[in-house]
């Protein structure tokens, strides 16, 4: 064997354990996945299941749960995309000034992101529950009677988009915060000298200069918060009334309580589809470099 | 004279005012943001009779650890606390080595294909690990693996953040490093041992510490996987609690409190190198 094969053999062999993992749990899920939503799949005995083309995807454009599903879902990401992006950088431009304890600050505001879903959906539901919850008792000295906030559709869906702001908010404020760091300090000693206001550097120096990792959190932001499960599972049960049945939400009823992988699975590449899509034209029209 | 005076007193005290705002400003938000926690702590620590009383109290008026007791002995908790510390450590070792191999065998050696699989691996973050929630259990399924805690691992380790890590920082250790030590006869596989891997300590450490908080906190994936209460990890235990013990918070918030306390002590211990693990992924691109 020579150098070159030698090489090529160690090339492989160092690369194969990850590929492993990666084909069997990543590579193939995806094709079968594509796979089984063009059949009528039998959980049970996956070889009698029925070949139905594009059946799944044509039946859940005329679901009516599907399009709530879709609805609340565009829903939460409004709700909560730009209020945790917008409060991040405030508070990321708040800690990078000259405050007392800004270390304590900084590991505050990240500490909720390192806690599970279950804890953060059990604590908020026991703090805002009614009876006994120490938030409607405050505010029962102000007010008539306190909203049962988990228990009404109009407010179960900003709940949730104020408790995940505040669960999640911590991975963005550390992001921008670093970005914020990096921008050069004399960028801001030329535009003082220039008499230029507060607003006026924020403006022309912060915003510009942060702008790819403003970009960064946009996208993953959408993302994650577009695949929100987790919030809705634990608190509210999708409920009331589906008013927080989000998309994962319905595709995991879809698979496991009603046993409908081959639509499930159509579910998940629709998601995929609108993901890729938006992501696209987020990296066109915000990320690229070259403007 | 005395009008420029005026102005500067002024600007001053105008500035003296922004700055008490910013700290009033930014440690209220700080109050709000630890609030939960404390509430989740005092509640874990009242009497039953107090925690479910009408009139909340955030300051326990009487402290006991009845709660903690009743969970310990009537729960399953200690055995989710051990399966929660399976899945999170060997997950993260998994991780570690066969990522570090990966990434070695990407930058450090020369072989046909390997820019094609670089590229299919990053191609592969756009995948919303939902998609593959329902192949991958029946995959999982017919692999005998369904509440089994390799059935939440394995899966785990696919994840491509690490591999794309790990690329970038190895690709940017000079080339010579290698060169010098295969000039002295060393193999492959001691150039991985014995140089990338020591010099590659603080991206390894970021990793190890974000994939197994990742790891800990799981929960989609358990909750479809994980179908007998004595495999579940502490995030499906704790929902059962709740659904279980209805009438007492404070034994929930207890289960909170324990499967929380470790994560609070890693970040207290290692503040900034978990910071820095989360701004890692921030300048990856």
């Amino acid at each position: 064997m020579n150098l070159r094969q030698r090489e090529t053999l160690d090339g492989i062999l160092f690369a194969l354990p990850y590929l492993v993992f990666f084909c069997v749990f990543l590579l193939y899920p995806l094709l079968e996945g594509l796979y089984m939503s063009l059949f009528e799949w039998d959980p049970l005995f996956p070889s009698q299941s029925q070949f139905i083309g594009i059946g799944n995807y044509v039946s859940m454009l005329q679901e009516p749960a599907f399009w709530n599903a879709l609805g609340n879902t565009v829903y939460f990401v409004v709700l909560t995309v730009p209020t945790m992006v917008v409060l991040s950088l405030v508070l990321a431009l708040g800690v990078n000034r000259e405050v007392f304890g800004r270390r304590y600050l900084r590991t505050i505001y990240f500490s909720p992101y390192i806690l599970t879903v279950s804890i953060v959906g059990i604590v908020w539901s026991l703090f805002l529950a009614t009876g006994f919850g120490p938030v409607n008792y405050y505010l029962g000295f102000v007010m008539e009677s306190p909203p049962d906030w988990l228990g009404s559709p109009t407010l179960a869906m900003p709940v949730l988009a104020v408790v995940t702001d505040w669960w999640l908010l911590g991975f963005n404020f550390v992001i921008l915060l670093a970005a914020r760091q990096n921008v050069p300090e004399r960028l801001y000693e030329a535009a003082k000298l220039d008499g230029a206001s507060t607003w006026r550097a924020f403006r022309d120096i912060t915003l510009p200069q942060m702008r790819n990792a403003i970009a960064f959190v946009v996208i993953i932001q959408f993302i994650q918060q577009f695949q929100v499960f987790g919030q809705p599972y634990v608190m509210t049960d999708g409920g009331p009334n589906n008013a927080t049945t989000t998309l994962v939400f319905y595709l995991y009823n879809a698979a496991f309580s009603q046993q409908r992988f081959g639509y499930a699975a159509a579910v998940g590449y629709l998601l995929f589809a609108i993901l890729v899509g938006v992501s696209y034209i987020n990296y066109r029209y915000i990320g690229s470099d070259s403007a | 004279m005395n009008k420029l005076n005026v102005g500067k007193m002024s600007i001053t005290t105008s500035r003296t005012l922004r700055t008490i705002a910013i700290h009033a400003g930014l440690y209220v938000i700080a109050i709000l943001f630890v609030l939960p926690y404390f509430y989740m702590l005092s509640l874990s620590l009242q009497p039953e009779s107090i925690a479910i009383s009408s009139t909340p109290h955030l300051i326990p008026p009487e402290i006991t650890f009845a709660n903690y007791a009743e969970l310990l002995a009537g729960s399953l908790i200690v055995q989710w606390v051990i399966n929660t510390f399976i899945v999170a450590t060997v997950a993260t070792v998994l991780v570690l080595i066969v990522d570090s191999m990966i990434a070695f065998s990407l930058t450090r050696l020369n072989w046909p294909g390997q820019s094609i699989l670089l590229s299919i691996i990053i191609a592969s973050f756009m995948v919303p690990f939902y998609v593959n929630l329902v192949p991958l259990f029946t995959i999982v399924a017919d692999l005998g693996l369904v509440s089994s805690l390799l059935g939440v691992i394995l899966p785990a380790v696919a994840n491509p953040l690490g591999v794309f890590l790990l690329y970038q920082f190895f690709r940017d250790i000079p080339e010579e490093y290698g060169e010098a030590a295969r000039l002295d006869g060393f193999s492959n596989f001691q150039i991985y041992t014995h140089i990338i891997l020591p010099i590659s300590r603080p991206i390894l450490s970021a990793l190890a510490i974000f994939v197994f908080v990742f790891n800990w906190n799981q929960f989609v994936w358990p909750v479809v996987v994980l179908q007998s209460q004595g495999s579940f990890t502490l995030p499906l235990g704790l929902v059962v609690l709740r659904d279980t013990f209805t009438f007492q918070p404070g034994l929930t918030m207890a289960s909170g409190v324990i499967a929380s306390l470790p994560l609070f002590v890693l970040l207290l211990l290692l503040q900034d190198r978990i910071i820095e693990a989360v701004q890692f992924q921030g300048t990856t691109r």
